[in-house]
């Protein structure tokens, strides 16, 4: 985190875009499947808005450009200008791609925009806004396209910019008197300025006495206040303006500075402004006003008891402070109607507390405030609910290490100590819970993602593509939700490319042109579910059979079931592409993606309908951070076994253990032979084979639903464990998923259930019905 | 007395700055995100002066400057209006809705403390 | 060259000599967090005999490498007056198991002489050069880089 406090907003500005491009894509969606609402199309708006108004302030100015025309387009449809049509949604999908891009490299995160690309789609917009391109040069020549098209110019005034503060050009209205009445050879010495106040002025909260004060900033001030325009009491309609105030500068400022000070009222009032000259007569404005001589402030007949310490005009100043106590109590008795109207000049401290009387009981406007609350939330660095639930970690292993030490020193169970641990223990599974809970976060982050990766391989393959997205509020770990995009992505990718026909074949099968495509998140039994189904050709099998045994992976008499056939494209170096396309040939294949899957603990499977399309489905364990485990015994060593992975535990019998080619041990489970895999011996611990009689058999099952018996010495019972990378300080070790800390304090290691399973398989050479990864 | 303003910005970049250039200013910052939240903010905090960003979601700011402005009690607190663009039709508009005054985006500090000083009593 | 003793003034760096067998060596001061006594250790599977398991360092898993088992040095069963010096090794937090922690030298990089060729070549792989200190001591500066195994290594073990 950066201590310069802009670094820091541009920090938040580069989130906010991350959350303003995510629903600006959500909702574009929305109108691409005809919900074309107001507010969805306001939505988009204000994204976009939302963006261009930042980035201006950070003066990215690529990034700025390209939002205005993007807005402005925007801005026709929500006006209703322009109708909201198939055409105008996808050129504005693909205008948000470009603007994501735009942000990503203006962040520094992404490559530099392809400036082709975004002139295209700049000229793409501007034709659907105008019929025409319009900008041959950036932000010019938008003028035709009227009055609510402003030639925007991207401003750069960034914090650091404090002097050159240039303003925009002023729309000023023509004011030819002003010129001719300045003789060239004489020295201007100030500024007069004629004043009346229209009514409005003063219910825009505009004052006369902060212009004034804000006049006196450029030089001394002398002001008078003609009253004569005030009508008698009985027609006095409190919120008319009556005064004309004379205003003489006596600085020669540049005029810009004089016209600034009026800017917010320029409209709502009369104005008038004529320089001062060296020795000249003095030329007077001609207002449309009496022409009566004006008097000295507060030398006026209503304003007499006033006694006003600014009316010392030779003095060449003025006192502010009471200048605008004359102009509130004159703005607080107009906007207060009930106030009897002579209470607009009289005794000046009083007319300030009339209206406090008109206002709402306090304590009612603020109870009506509190009742439609927004829920609150707060922004934490990831880094600081780490380091929570690091501690809560060892708060939970701490608490076990206490609950063993207790129960070895033989205490009682309902012992004070013994039943005081328990209490500790509910406490600390719900602390860790309410902290796990924290980091959890919905899958949408990474859905938002899979669109525009379904529009680009539609584009490249020339498929039409349907998404449709279902579940994405679904909560999952922060660590997981990072880790599912790249499986998500590449089963996508595969769905298009592979499972989904061109538009042709799609027609000449009876099926729609536009395929789809379904990514769908679920919780299923304590884990996440991503199922990504399309309604494509479906798995060849015939085709994946002959490639599998072409390449050796299985043998032609091999018995397999359609949905081990469809498996087979798990295998690694399995491709049913007939070239390596563009799309999903970059070297990574589907044992690729069930590898990393494998590695966070998930499986995937596919299942497969002919001609109807197929279905992947992969499980993943809702955090990376605990796992519920079996805690076994097994030469001398605790480990651990991912409770997710057993089938089955079991006291085996002598006459279900049959040795195969003398050597292998295999096991009858359930009328099928399963390999006997013995774990002491695998893992090194042990170089002679475990003893049988007394041993227990955990059945387990891999990611690919091979079943294996896992022969250990004991089992010690289910627990919850903290995972602890191996990587983190060594490396990865064959046959161990991760460490965590035992209640004895000591490391255990936890099984990668799959690897142990293969090893085993491969040295078992006897049985090879399938040939696994390692 | 310190002044109480009032943002009303759906924008958290954009409340960040005005919050970073106002208390610099020395001047108390409560926020609102939105105009329905900003006239909430409004009863309880009785700020001094208002700047609101005029696109938001729920209510935008010409709807709050005339809940705003319908209410007696906040009849003559001075609102700036943000707006990205400085033609006369637009500043037009922030007037006839009632706004005291405007600052344009982009701003710098030094014109913003400068338009919220220029409105307040 | 010169001949250095410990506390000479100009010194620029301070280092830990520790014993295993007959032999001393040293490692920079700074790379070492904390010297403990030895705990039994949570054997790996497929790992090289050097690597002794891991520990629990207040709920972080610490790898152990037996220094003189890396250097193919002759150690035997460790015991609990053995000592763990707990160091940085790149990223990675490690422990090393040694005899004995002996000694804190400071001394200046121009007093570090080169590997005499006579070093078996195990040795030479991570010792930087030798120092002599009072006494007659030859103490030899270890380059802890590589003490870790490489990933072939351990795969191959």
């Amino acid at each position: 985190m950066s201590d310069d406090p802009f670094e820091a907003i541009k920090v938040t500005f580069f989130q906010e875009c991350e959350e303003l491009l995510g629903d600006l894509e959500t909702n574009l969606l929305a109108l691409e499947s005809g919900d074309t609402d107001i507010e969805t199309i306001n939505a988009c708006f204000r994204a976009v808005h939302s963006v261009k108004g930042g980035a201006g302030a950070f003066g990215l100015e690529d990034l700025v450009r390209f939002a205005h025309v993007f807005e402005t387009l925007m801005d026709e449809l929500r006006s209703g200008r322009k109708p909201v049509d198939d055409i105008t949604v996808r050129t504005l999908l693909r205008a948000s791609d470009v603007l994501n891009d735009h942000v990503s490299a203006a962040r520094g995160a992404g490559p530099a925009v392809d400036a082709e690309r975004s002139q295209a789609l700049i000229a793409e917009l501007e034709t659907l806004t105008h019929g025409a391109p319009v900008s041959a040069a950036p932000g010019a020549g938008t003028a035709s396209a009227g009055e609510d098209d402003f030639g925007f110019t991207p401003l750069t005034l960034a914090l650091d910019d404090l002097g050159g503060g240039e303003l925009p050009p002023l729309d000023l209205p023509p004011l030819a008197f002003i010129a001719p009445y300045a003789p060239a050879n004489q020295e201007q010495t100030g500024w007069k300025i004629v004043f009346r106040p229209h009514p409005r002025l003063y219910a825009n909260a505009n004052e006369t006495g902060l212009l004034i004060r804000e006049l006196g900033r450029l030089g001394p001030v002398t002001v008078e206040m003609d009253d004569s325009g005030v009508p008698l009491l009985d027609a006095l309609e409190p919120n008319d303006s009556h005064l004309v105030w004379t205003m003489t500068l006596d600085a020669a400022v540049p005029e810009i500075d004089v016209r600034d000070v009026f800017d917010f009222v320029e409209t709502d009032c009369d104005l008038n402004i004529t320089p001062i000259m060296s020795g000249a007569a003095e030329v007077l404005p001609d207002l449309g006003l009496p022409d009566i001589g004006l008097p000295e402030l507060g030398v006026s007949d209503l304003a007499d008891p006033l006694e006003l310490p600014a009316a010392d005009a030779s003095a060449g100043e003025v006192d502010i402070a009471a200048l605008v106590a004359l102009a509130q109590a004159d703005t607080a008795a107009r906007l207060n109607g009930e106030a009897p109207p002579l209470e607009v000049v009289s005794p000046a401290p009083q007319p300030q507390a009339a209206p406090v009387a008109a206002r709402t009981p306090p304590a009612a406007a603020a109870s009506q405030g509190a009742a439609t609350q927004a829920p609150v939330t707060i922004r934490v660095d990831l880094e600081r609910v780490d380091r929570l639930i690091n501690a809560v970690g060892e708060l939970v292993i701490q608490q076990a290490m206490l609950a063993q030490r207790v129960y070895e020193s033989g205490l009682a169970r309902s012992s004070d100590i013994s039943l005081g641990l328990e209490d500790l223990e509910l406490l600390t599974r719900e602390i860790q819970d309410s902290v796990m809970a924290i980091r959890a976060q919905p899958v949408k982050s990474v859905f938002q993602r899979m669109p525009r990766l379904v529009r680009e391989v539609a584009d490249m393959t020339g498929k039409r593509v349907k998404l449709i997205t279902a579940g994405e509020d679904t909560e999952v770990d922060k660590t997981v939700v990072e880790r599912l995009a790249e499986p998500i992505t590449h089963m996508l990718r595969n769905a298009i490319d592979h499972g989904l026909e061109t538009p042709q074949e799609r027609e000449a099968a009876g099926k729609p042109a536009e395929g789809t495509v379904k990514l769908a998140a679920l919780h299923r039994s304590g884990r996440i579910v991503i199922e990504i189904s399309d309604d494509g050709k479906g798995i060849n099998r015939q085709r994946v059979r002959a490639i599998a045994e072409e390449r050796g992976l299985i043998t032609p008499e091999q018995v397999l079931t359609d949905d081990e056939v469809d498996n087979l494209i798990f295998l690694p170096g399995f491709s049913t592409a007939k070239e390596i396309t563009d799309v999903s040939g970059r070297g990574v294949g589907m044992d690729v993606v069930r590898r990393s899957i494998q590695s966070l603990g998930g499986r995937i499977s596919i299942s497969s309908n002919p001609g109807k399309g197929s279905t992947f489905s992969m499980s993943l364990p809702l955090t990376l951070a605990v796992l519920d485990g079996m805690v076994v015994g097994a030469a001398d060593q605790t480990l651990v076994a991912p409770l997710a992975a057993i089938v089955e535990s079991l006291t085996p019998k002598p006459e279900d253990i049959h040795l195969v080619g003398g050597v292998d041990p295999v096991l009858m489970f359930r009328d099928e032979f399963v390999p006997l895999i013995d774990v002491a011996r695998s893992m090194g611990f042990r170089d002679v084979p475990t003893e049988l009689r007394g041993g227990v058999v955990m059945i387990v099952e891999t990611e690919a639903g091979q079943r294996a018996g896992l022969l250990v010495d004991a089992i010690h019972g289910q627990r919850q464990v903290v995972i602890k990378s191996l990587e983190t300080n060594y490396r990865h070790v064959e046959g161990v998923a991760a460490a965590t800390i035992l209640g004895d304090g000591r490391v255990a290691l936890i099984l990668d259930i799959d690897a142990l399973v293969t090893t085993g398989r491969r040295r078992n050479s006897t049985r090879s019905d399938l040939k696994m990864a390692s | 007395m310190t002044k109480t303003v009032l943002t009303v910005d759906d924008s958290r970049t954009m409340r960040d700055m005005l919050l970073l250039a106002l208390q610099d200013a020395g001047y108390r910052v409560v926020q609102a995100v939105d105009g329905v939240h900003g006239l909430e903010v409004l009863h309880q905090e009785r700020p001094d002066i208002v700047i609101t960003d005029i696109n938001m979601p729920r209510m935008d700011g010409f709807g709050f400057i005339e809940g705003m402005r319908s209410n007696p009690d906040y009849s003559c607190v001075p609102v700036l209006v943000l707006t990205t663009e400085s033609d006369a039709a637009k500043k037009q508009r922030a007037r006839d809705a009632g706004a005291t005054g405007w600052i344009v985006k982009p701003f710098d500090p030094v014109r913003l403390v400068d338009a919220v000083r220029r409105v307040a009593a | 060259m010169t001949q250095v003793t410990p506390n000479v003034a100009g010194t620029d760096r301070e280092l830990i000599a520790f014993r295993i067998g007959e032999q001393e060596f040293c490692v920079d001061i700074m790379s070492v967090r904390e010297i403990r006594g030895w705990t039994p250790a949570t054997p790996l599977p497929r790992s090289p005999a050097y690597m002794k398991g891991v520990i629990n360092l207040r709920g972080t898993v610490l790898p152990i490498i037996d220094l003189g088992a890396r250097f193919g040095l002759q150690t035997g069963e460790p015991t609990e007056r053995h000592v763990i010096m707990v160091a940085h090794v790149g990223s990675r937090l490690v422990g090393l198991l040694v005899d004995a922690v002996s000694d804190i030298v400071q001394l200046t990089d121009a007093s570090i002489q080169p590997t005499p060729d006579v070093a078996s070549e195990s040795v030479k792989a991570f010792v930087k050069g030798i120092f002599a200190v009072e006494g007659g001591r030859m103490i030899s500066l270890i380059d802890l880089e590589h003490v870790l195994p490489a990933e072939a290594e351990a795969e191959a073990a």
